[in-house]
């Protein structure tokens, strides 16, 4: 009992332990973020009574006409904050966005497009750069004013299971089925049984494939591992329960 | 390499459990409904007589075209929520719409045939006062938009400004309008409210300033409400202190001329304000000279400006609505008067001269269960032999608009009420009633064994009845074309499927209009509009009674607050048939501060609600005597919780038999750090099937199941990136013991938050890294036990083990919700709404904090998933393919009968319903079970044995002979 009681205060302290070194190594991260950053671009303070800018660019849709998909196409900056709409030539500009970071994704149900990161300065400074969540500073400079081009129509479906009569016949357990049952078929026909030194050849090699006897069987394992967990009282089990938990850690 | 194998092989097992559509079962079971909201500005489409299209521009800062056959939109855009995205004005010329957005921030231009924006332009920044197209000798080329302090004008074409100009003394005098005529003047009016009208008129060419003088004016405060310019340059304002109209001829620049409206012959009823109303059809001329004055509030004159005498065309008494329209050069005026209580007539009159247009009569039904008529658009065309039809679109105030064409035919009509619902619940649809005599005969007592045969006899033949009765039926729609079988829904056919995968869905919405739609197709069965809703109100919606107990009628109430005063009121009806029920709600003079529904139900099988005042009084619905005696009995264990989040203050209370209250625990949260946002528990009809999880070492780890158990968002007041910061508190509401407490440093909200089984998930911006995070918390009591039976707060001797784990999700989300199943054996899902319109479901075995960053042999056998901080968005995963829900703000999820699936509605802009699968469907043949496989196969095997028996009877018998 007192065993088992300590070990969740163990657990606490070390997952303790595990959150500060996560902190940080994460602060480590963010400063450098602030070095690479262009200017305080980094920051995405709101300032009250600060300039605001234009976010401009243009989106295709390889091979579709442009008024196909313009009416239900929409710009998101940093989710539903800003909007912005696309002309009837594909362009758009969303306006009165003050300086930070933001994630720009063109939204249209049909389309996939890759969502690009723009830094704006406070001095109106533009960059556009891939979207990375993990290395948030990492900087893949995309062209801007930004060119964003679908990469195909969104695959929102699964395909259904067709059936067909080579999935059947390559299926493992056909395949498992088939052959032994041919080698039953021919193989009597190949080979003449009734030769006597063929037979004790043959015993030899079945003998050969008949598993080891001394090997435990797996289901035998099984049944013999349940039957012991089951069991509550014993001290054994509990402690079997534990050693794992400490390992993990 | 193992690993990356056992990547892959994971990957692949997770693809085949997370739950997908198929192609072929696009709008088997689902259904989407498109709303634009209230509707505050509308235009058709007049420039062509076979035009098909309404533009509407509402208060949701939606902007959108109607088909105006069938009332299904064209295209929508939909603006950013709030001040920046709403709607100042419309102005409709030709193909394009002009729209002023964001308190005159934007001026954008919309091509009306595809709905592709032509430009858009920044406008200074003043707040917007008004607009108007502006044109010269028959050509309309420029928008004039009015700002506090500036004018500006704007080519059509291409939105670039040909000039800006300071209106002079914007300090202190007040502009309002603007005005022109079609002469190459742009008039902009301003007042001194009770002083004097002040006119400036600028050049259309240059924006100098032709003119500039004032007129005396001290009795007028607001000219946009109470002014109109009619005929060629006369500003006429009404005024209700003197009871006249007052006229000022712009052009001459003269005084102000007072008309009596006495000397008219004209009264006006006692407070009322008087409203002028006039057309200007071409914005290149100046506006008719005829004109509707508003006298009372169910009475109108057509009034004539005639060489500067007013005459009097005809009064219309009563008449609710009135409105112009103009087809081809004839301008035409509307006319809408109550008939009787069930319709109202339209009828059309002849601007010019007042008479009534001969067979234009249109009967407009009116809802019983709906709002008064608030506003009338009319369409006129001119017909092949001259003469003008005309179809109008009314609006009532329950935010519905009817479509009718002559003579009364209903084209369509919009709930646009629907657009913003706030609370919903599904409702299990009755029994038939052959059902329902069939469950009788177990409920009633036996009278002997002759008796109960006879009873089951009976009603087993009205079984073969109602089953011959089906046969007949399809037999008899089989032989007609399939176009012709309709299957209308209505109350009456409306029952409970097989696997209870049809419900009602009973939704209220913020005007106070009651829904009830059928899941199954979407339709509306029934409506009711309950008005004298303040405008902020809070509701709450319980299901008190099921359809469970025949023949009692299920019972719905809906908790009416007003957000200010706190005071409620109850709303009894039937979830079924939408009528209010005959059950009397108490009367509730006390500022209410929670309700609670019970498992206690009192004889009739309706649940208890409690209702908790502000003087701590605890009120009991229905109050009969068994229930107040059964609250009695039980009063020691019912506890509950109050929030103050103003004053950061968390209590919890227990019930005494006398039905007053004790203060049991206090949590206070600063609130000058921080304050609460949310306080989320557990679903009441939530069930968890397994009270573990097995381990890779077949050890059971046990689920910490605390039915109490609420969790409690805070955010810091201090919303510096830097200093921000959220915590999320696990509280027990009977004993207030804090279970767990975390603080997330430099996060910010919106928090989204689930709270369900022994986990919590939630969701916030991470300020530091500029993304989204989820984290989970999940609670378990450890390898054994402590009382297996029962779960008791106040005998808990153990704290819980707790687990976290944050992951990144790539993008911002607008709400969450967990899958619920009958008994909760099937995994869960989290369906997450995301801005962009889809509904992602995410397998909750993601967000699960036992994910290794190491995998083990063990980890394997429990198929946890590595570790991996990035959560993926897979586009296979939305269960609403391309039917996205714009605005989502809210997602239910109801069990419905089959275990395997749950019934998801998500309700924004959009209405959005269908089922998931979390497990796929285990206990159904999918849909695409082959039955002609599976049958040719059994023929085919079945033939095989017969031939193989005969072949061998066959051999046998030869090898007898031989």
């Amino acid at each position: 009992m007192l065993h088992r009681d300590r070990i969740p205060r163990l657990w606490v302290f070390l997952q303790a332990v595990l959150v500060v070194a996560l902190g940080f190594s994460d602060m480590a991260l963010g400063f450098s973020d602030m070095e690479t950053g262009p200017g305080g671009a980094g920051v995405s303070v709101q300032q009250p009574n600060g300039d605001r800018f234009k976010i401009e660019g243009r989106a295709v849709v390889p091979g579709v006409k442009t008024q196909d998909w313009v009416s239900s196409a929409r710009i998101f900056v940093e989710g539903e904050e800003f909007v912005g709409f696309v002309r009837t030539d594909g362009s758009f500009a969303v306006n009165d966005v003050p300086s930070g970071s933001y994630v720009v994704e063109v939204i249209t149900p049909n389309y996939r497009f890759e969502p690009v990161r723009v830094d704006i300065t406070s001095k109106g400074k533009m960059r556009a750069r891939l979207v990375n969540y993990i290395k948030t500073s990492e900087v893949i400079r995309q062209p801007y004013p930004l060119q964003i081009r679908a990469n195909g129509p969104q695959t929102y479906f699964m395909k259904r299971e067709t059936w067909g009569w080579t999935d059947f016949l390559m299926n493992p357990m056909v395949m498992m089925m088939v052959l032994p049952l041919l080698i039953i078929v021919l193989l009597p026909k190949v080979v003449n049984t009734n030769d006597p030194e063929m037979r004790k050849e043959m015993e030899q090699s079945m003998n050969m494939l008949n598993p080891n006897p001394e090997l435990p069987d797996v289901s035998e394992l099984m049944t013999k591992l349940f039957s012991g967990g089951s069991k509550p009282s014993s001290k054994a089990i509990t402690s079997k329960g534990t050693r794992p938990a400490v390992k993990r850690r | 390499m193992a690993k990356l194998i056992w990547l892959c092989l994971n990957f692949v097992i997770l693809c085949s459990t997370a739950g997908a559509v198929f192609e072929d079962q696009v709008g088997k079971f689902d259904w989407r409904q498109q709303y634009v909201g209230k509707v505050i500005f509308s235009n058709f489409d007049a420039q062509s007589q076979s035009s098909k299209k309404v533009i509407v521009a509402t208060e949701n800062n939606v902007f959108a075209s109607l088909n105006i056959r069938t009332g299904e939109l064209f295209w929508r855009h939909v603006d950013a929520i709030g001040p920046e995205g709403k709607i100042d004005a419309l102005l409709h010329h030709g193909q394009d719409a002009l729209l002023v957005v964001g308190d005159g921030r934007l001026l954008r231009s919309w091509e009306i045939n595809i709905g592709g924006l032509n430009w858009e332009i920044v406008l200074d920044s003043g707040s917007f006062q008004s607009a108007c197209l502006i044109g010269q000798q028959d050509i309309v080329k420029h928008v004039a938009v009015l700002k506090k302090t500036a004018i500006s004008l704007h080519y059509l074409s291409n939105g670039h400004q040909k000039w800006i100009e300071n209106l002079p003394e914007s300090e202190t005098v007040d502009y309002q309008s603007v005005y022109s005529g079609g002469n190459g003047e742009v008039y902009v009016l301003g007042i001194v409210p009770h002083s004097h009208i002040a006119i400036v008129v600028y050049s259309l060419d240059d924006g100098e300033i032709i003119r500039q003088f004032s007129v005396e004016a001290p009795w007028l405060s607001n000219i946009q409400a109470s002014c109109a310019v009619i005929g060629e340059g006369m500003l006429t304002c009404a005024d209700s202190a003197t009871v006249s109209l007052y006229m000022l001829d712009l052009e001459s620049q003269t005084e102000m001329s007072q008309i009596p409206l006495q000397s008219l012959g004209l009264e006006v009823t006692p407070g009322f304000q008087p409203v002028l109303r006039s057309t200007q059809p071409n914005a290149a001329r100046p506006p008719l000279s005829e004109f509707f004055l508003q006298v009372g509030p169910e009475q109108h004159l057509l009034l004539q400006l005639n060489d500067g005498q007013i005459v009097t065309l005809r009064d219309f008494n009563p008449a609710l609505l009135v409105s112009f329209a103009t087809t081809g050069e004839k301008t035409i005026a509307a006319v809408m008067s109550p008939k009787n209580t069930t319709a109202c007539t339209v009828n059309l009159f002849s601007a010019e001269t007042g008479r009534r247009l001969l067979d234009t009569t249109l009967i407009f039904p009116l809802d019983p269960n709906g709002g008064k008529p608030e506003e009338l658009y009319v369409q006129a065309f001119l017909k092949k032999d001259d003469s003008v039809g005309y179809r109008v679109m009314v609006q009532t105030e329950d935010h519905t608009l009817t479509f009718i064409q002559q003579p009364g035919r209903v084209m369509w009509t919009r709930e646009e009420a629907l657009s913003d619902v706030v609370t919903m619940e599904m409702v299990d649809l009755p029994l038939t009633g052959t059902q329902a005599e069939l469950e009788g005969e177990f409920g009633k007592k036996a009278d002997g064994l002759f008796s109960m045969v006879l009873k089951r006899l009976s009603s087993q033949l009205i079984l073969l009845q109602a089953w011959i009765s089906h046969l007949w039926k399809l037999f008899y729609d089989a032989r007609k074309p399939r176009s012709q079988v309709k299957n209308e829904v209505t109350i009456e056919n409306l029952s409970r499927d097989e696997f209870n995968l049809q419900k009602m869905m009973v939704m209220v919405t913020a005007s106070g209009k009651l829904f009830g739609i059928d899941s199954k197709t979407g339709t509306i069965v029934w409506r009711h509009y309950l008005d004298n809703i303040p405008a902020n109100a809070a509701f709450k919606l319980m299901v008190q009674r099921t359809t469970a107990h025949f023949p009692h009628p299920p019972q719905c109430t809906l908790l009416i607050k007003d957000k200010d005063t706190g005071l409620a009121t109850l709303h009894v009806f039937n979830p079924i048939f939408g009528k209010k029920s005959h059950v009397t709600p108490p009367a509730m003079p006390q500022p209410i501060l929670q309700s609670l529904m019970l498992p206690v139900m009192d004889q009739d099988y309706a649940k208890v609600l409690l209702l908790v005042d502000d003087q701590y009084k605890v009120s009991a619905f229905p109050s009969t005597k068994n229930v107040l005696q059964q609250l009695q009995e039980i009063a020691s264990t019912i506890f509950f919780y109050l929030v103050d989040s103003s004053q950061g203050r968390l209590s919890g209370y227990r019930l005494r038999t006398d039905l007053s209250t004790e203060l049991i625990w206090e949590v206070v949260v600063p609130t000058e750090v921080q304050k609460i946002v949310s306080v989320k528990g557990k679903r009441p009809n939530e069930h968890v099937h397994s009270q573990g999880r097995v381990m890779g070492d077949r050890s059971v780890l046990y689920k910490y199941l605390n039915p109490n158990l609420l969790a409690v968002v805070t955010e810091s007041t201090d919303t510096h990136p830097e200093r921000s910061f959220m915590g999320i508190l696990l509280i027990d509401g009977v004993t207030g013991r804090i279970i767990h407490e975390a603080v997330q440093r430099k996060a910010k909200g919106p928090v989204h938050i689930v709270h369900s089984e022994n986990w919590v998930v939630y969701e916030y911006w991470s300020t530091k890294s500029r993304r989204n995070e989820f984290s989970v918390i999940e609670l378990y009591e450890g390898t054994e036990l402590y009382n297996s039976t029962v779960f008791s707060s106040l005998d808990r001797p153990h704290a819980p083990q707790v687990l976290q784990q944050s992951y990144i999700f790539p993008s911002s989300i607008s709400t969450m919700e967990a899958t619920l199943t009958e008994k909760g054996i099937t995994s869960r899902h989290l369906l997450i709404g995301l801005p962009s319109g889809g509904i992602l479901s995410l397998p909750k075995m993601f967000l699960d904090p036992r994910r290794p960053e190491i995998v083990t042999e063990q980890s394997r056998e429990e198929n946890l998933i590595p570790y991996a901080p990035e959560l993926l968005i897979r586009s296979e995963w939305f269960i609403n393919y391309n039917q996205t829900v714009t605005r989502v703000r809210g997602i239910y999820t109801a069990p419905s009968g089959l275990e395997s699936t749950c019934l998801v509605v998500a309700y924004g802009l959009d209405i959005y319903q269908t089922r998931v699968y979390p497990s796929k469907q285990f206990d159904v043949l999918k849909d695409d079970y082959d039955y002609m496989l599976i049958s040719s196969v059994l023929l085919a095997l079945f033939f095989a044995t017969m031939i193989s028996k005969r072949l061998a009877e066959v051999k046998l018998l030869n090898r007898a002979w031989r």
